[in-house]
């Protein structure tokens, strides 16, 4: 059970799909939302990978799939080298101390009557310890807090803080790997910031990774070494932050990059404003699920699924396009 | 420039609560001119929402409003509300972030539209129907004059904030007042929706008064911009004045917070220290004084005065509220 991965493989998740549907009658299965739509994801030791998409493109799903906090309809999920797609209940209880999730909305994942000194100590119990005042003070100077803080409740911290407690707990159990969804989009611009500063302290400081789960692409740049790209159930784009970023390859990422605000007044950018919706997941167009609101469209886009296939030469960025954009030209790498 | 539609001097919003009065605006005065668009930014609690609502008339009754909101000069505080209905929605017109609550879902688009229009013109349904569909064509609704007998729920996202925009503007408001219009969309509609508010700023001359807390979106949208902090104006200035020549540490902080997307990532961003205040918390000196990193510089004064705006170098009437008179070098 704690034999270590020769590649340090935090996670692995191989073509998982998750349908969400009306159990039973098969019939009923062709109305079912396909949140997730087979997917392949690894994070190392060591990573920071932000997944980042639209509203309804399965993002989180996929964080609460490889959390096991839900049940893949198809494929696997490994953690820590280990296949525990089908570990249930308790037995599940080990492989929660090595990947730990933190929520998007501190107020609704916290226990309004619980001290925040129970709100910690809850998973070392889980995990059959009896933690000791000095270890949850520890836990609560590592997110900045203060051991004043412990006899405190949730509402009386301000939202920053509430969001540094939900990281505290979820590094109680000391995970190698922690999901956050949505960690700061909750929070104001200038606490936004001191959360992810904290982020990047406690990576460099107890060597954790991440899978940072947001739609603000600006905020995934700040801390992300790899970056995914979700659209409607699949990853449409993969690779190191900087070349996903500098030189997107997928017409989506392009499009959703060059929709960002950028706080420069005055300065002209081509903007790529995308037309329509992102369309239902419960029935994704055929082919290409991008191609009913691609700028680049052809006939061939309709018949099969493009495959993520490297792009700009590099064998780590990725992406599921018939047309990739070309690298740029003053490209170094 | 041109003459202002909208002025609003020395503006004070107080609630009456069970502990105590609470002075949630403090004294605030902007003005914006047809075709022009002012951004109102600001954290939590800075008061910026409760200020597009005093304008509204729209506060609850334990608010008191005080101080002057002229709609092309005439005084709207005080105004009886029967006179109010008559400019809410016709003369100034509201959007707000939550299209779906802003939508009542036992009712079809068109026909909210349609009522919107009814309300100010006296017309026949059938004219206000055809003016719902002439209006949802105009925010970009795809084949408007089927969609039009459509609910609600029917609707994205994206496409509930253009019907509740084209219920705005159903009646050619001189004045659009937008609070966080796209905080609830994803980035691709959010560049939509902040292109057809230009568009229909361009047609029909609106004078948009734009609340939000994205500086990236007020970067875009822009022209002069008021930064709020704890009820009070902290600067104010053309955008390119905010935006390249800050003054006030709050804005410089706000400025150096926000991650970029477009360039590679500085190693850490700059933070503004401690929270917020929650309104009428700090009741001498200056409000951003606990969480200023420059207090150091100026000393006692910030803790006993109130700063006021005082002019600034920039293009226009660049002010900033702030005892250090130089602009702050940036920290680190």
């Amino acid at each position: 059970m704690t034999t270590q991965s020769v590649s340090e493989e935090l996670l692995r998740l191989k073509n998982v799909r998750k349908y969400f549907g009306l159990p039973g009658a098969p019939w009923r299965q062709a109305q079912a939302v396909k949140a997730v739509d087979g997917v392949n994801f690894v994070v190392r030791k060591g990573e920071t990978v932000g997944l980042v998409g639209e509203s309804g493109s399965g993002k989180s799903t996929l964080a609460r799939v490889a959390t096991r906090l839900l049940d893949p309809t198809q494929g696997s999920v490994e953690i820590g080298g280990v296949d525990v797609t089908n570990v249930r209940g308790r037995k599940l209880r080990p492989v929660r101390r090595k990947i730990q999730m933190v929520f998007q909305d501190p107020q609704a994942s916290l226990n309004p009557r619980q001290s925040v000194g129970t709100i910690l100590s809850t998973p070392f119990r889980a995990q059959g310890i009896r933690p000791t005042r000095a270890q949850l003070v520890e836990l609560l100077q590592q997110v900045g807090l203060s051991e004043e803080h412990l006899e405190r409740y949730p509402h009386e911290f301000s939202g920053g803080q509430r969001q540094r407690i939900g990281i505290a707990r979820a590094l109680s159990v000391k995970p190698d790997l922690l999901v956050c969804d949505e960690p700061v989009s909750a929070l104001d611009v200038s606490v936004q910031a001191q959360v992810l500063n904290l982020l990047a302290d406690l990576r460099d400081e107890l060597g954790l990774s991440y899978v940072l789960v947001a739609h603000d692409l600006a905020v995934v740049r700040q801390v992300t070494s790899r970056l995914a790209v979700m659209y409607l159930g699949t990853i449409v784009e993969e690779g190191p932050a900087d070349q996903v970023y500098s030189a997107p390859a997928h017409p989506y990422t392009k499009a959703l990059l060059s929709a960002v605000p950028v706080p420069e007044p005055g300065v002209e950018r081509d903007r790529i404003v995308l037309t329509g919706d992102v369309p239902t997941p419960i029935a994704p167009p055929s082919g290409c699920p991008f191609r009913t609101r691609c700028y680049k469209v052809q006939d061939v886009c309709a018949t099969v699924r493009p495959v993520l296939e490297p792009v700009h030469g590099s064998t780590e960025h990725r992406a599921a396009c018939y047309f990739p954009e070309p690298p740029p030209p003053e490209r170094t790498r | 420039m041109a003459e202002p539609v909208l002025e609003v001097h020395d503006l004070h919003v107080t609630f009456t609560t069970e502990g105590g009065l609470v002075p949630a605006v403090d004294g605030i005065d902007f003005s914006v001119a047809p075709g022009e668009t002012l951004a109102i930014v600001g954290e939590s609690g800075s008061g910026k929402s409760v200020s597009s609502a005093a304008v509204m008339g729209l506060l609850p009754s334990n608010a008191a409003t005080t101080g002057e909101v002229l709609l092309d000069g005439r005084e709207l505080i005080g105004l009886p509300n029967d006179e109010l209905r008559k400019i809410r929605g016709n003369d100034i017109a509201l959007v707000f972030q939550d299209a779906l609550s802003a939508l009542n879902p036992y009712y079809s688009v068109g026909w909210q539209v349609a009522e919107a229009y009814r309300l100010h013109h006296d017309v026949s349904k059938k004219v206000a129907h055809r003016r719902a569909v002439e209006m949802l064509d105009k925010v970009g609704i795809p084949d408007a004059a089927r969609r039009v007998d459509s609910y609600p729920h029917e609707f994205s996202g994206g496409m509930r904030q253009r019907v509740v925009i084209a219920m705005a503007l159903v009646n050619d408001p001189r004045v659009l007042i937008a609070d966080e219009p796209t905080t609830a969309l994803d980035v691709t509609v959010q560049a939509q929706i902040i292109r057809l508010l230009d568009d229909v700023q361009e047609e029909f001359g609106t004078a948009l008064v734009l609340i939000s807390h994205d500086l990236g979106v007020v970067a875009e949208v822009a022209d002069d911009v008021l930064v709020m902090y704890a009820g009070r104006a902290a600067e104010r200035g053309t955008v390119r004045d905010l935006f390249y020549r800050a003054a006030h540490p709050y804005s410089l902080g706000l400025l150096g917070a926000m991650p970029r997307v477009d360039v590679p990532p500085k190693p850490r961003l700059t933070t503004i220290p401690g929270t917020p205040p929650s309104p009428g918390s700090i009741r001498t000196g200056c409000p951003f004084q606990p969480r200023c990193a420059y207090t150091h510089l100026v000393g006692e004064r910030c803790i006993t005065e109130r700063p006021e705006l005082t002019p600034r170098p920039g293009e226009g009437d660049h002010e900033a509220a702030c005892h250090l008179g130089r602009r702050p070098e940036a920290l680190l």
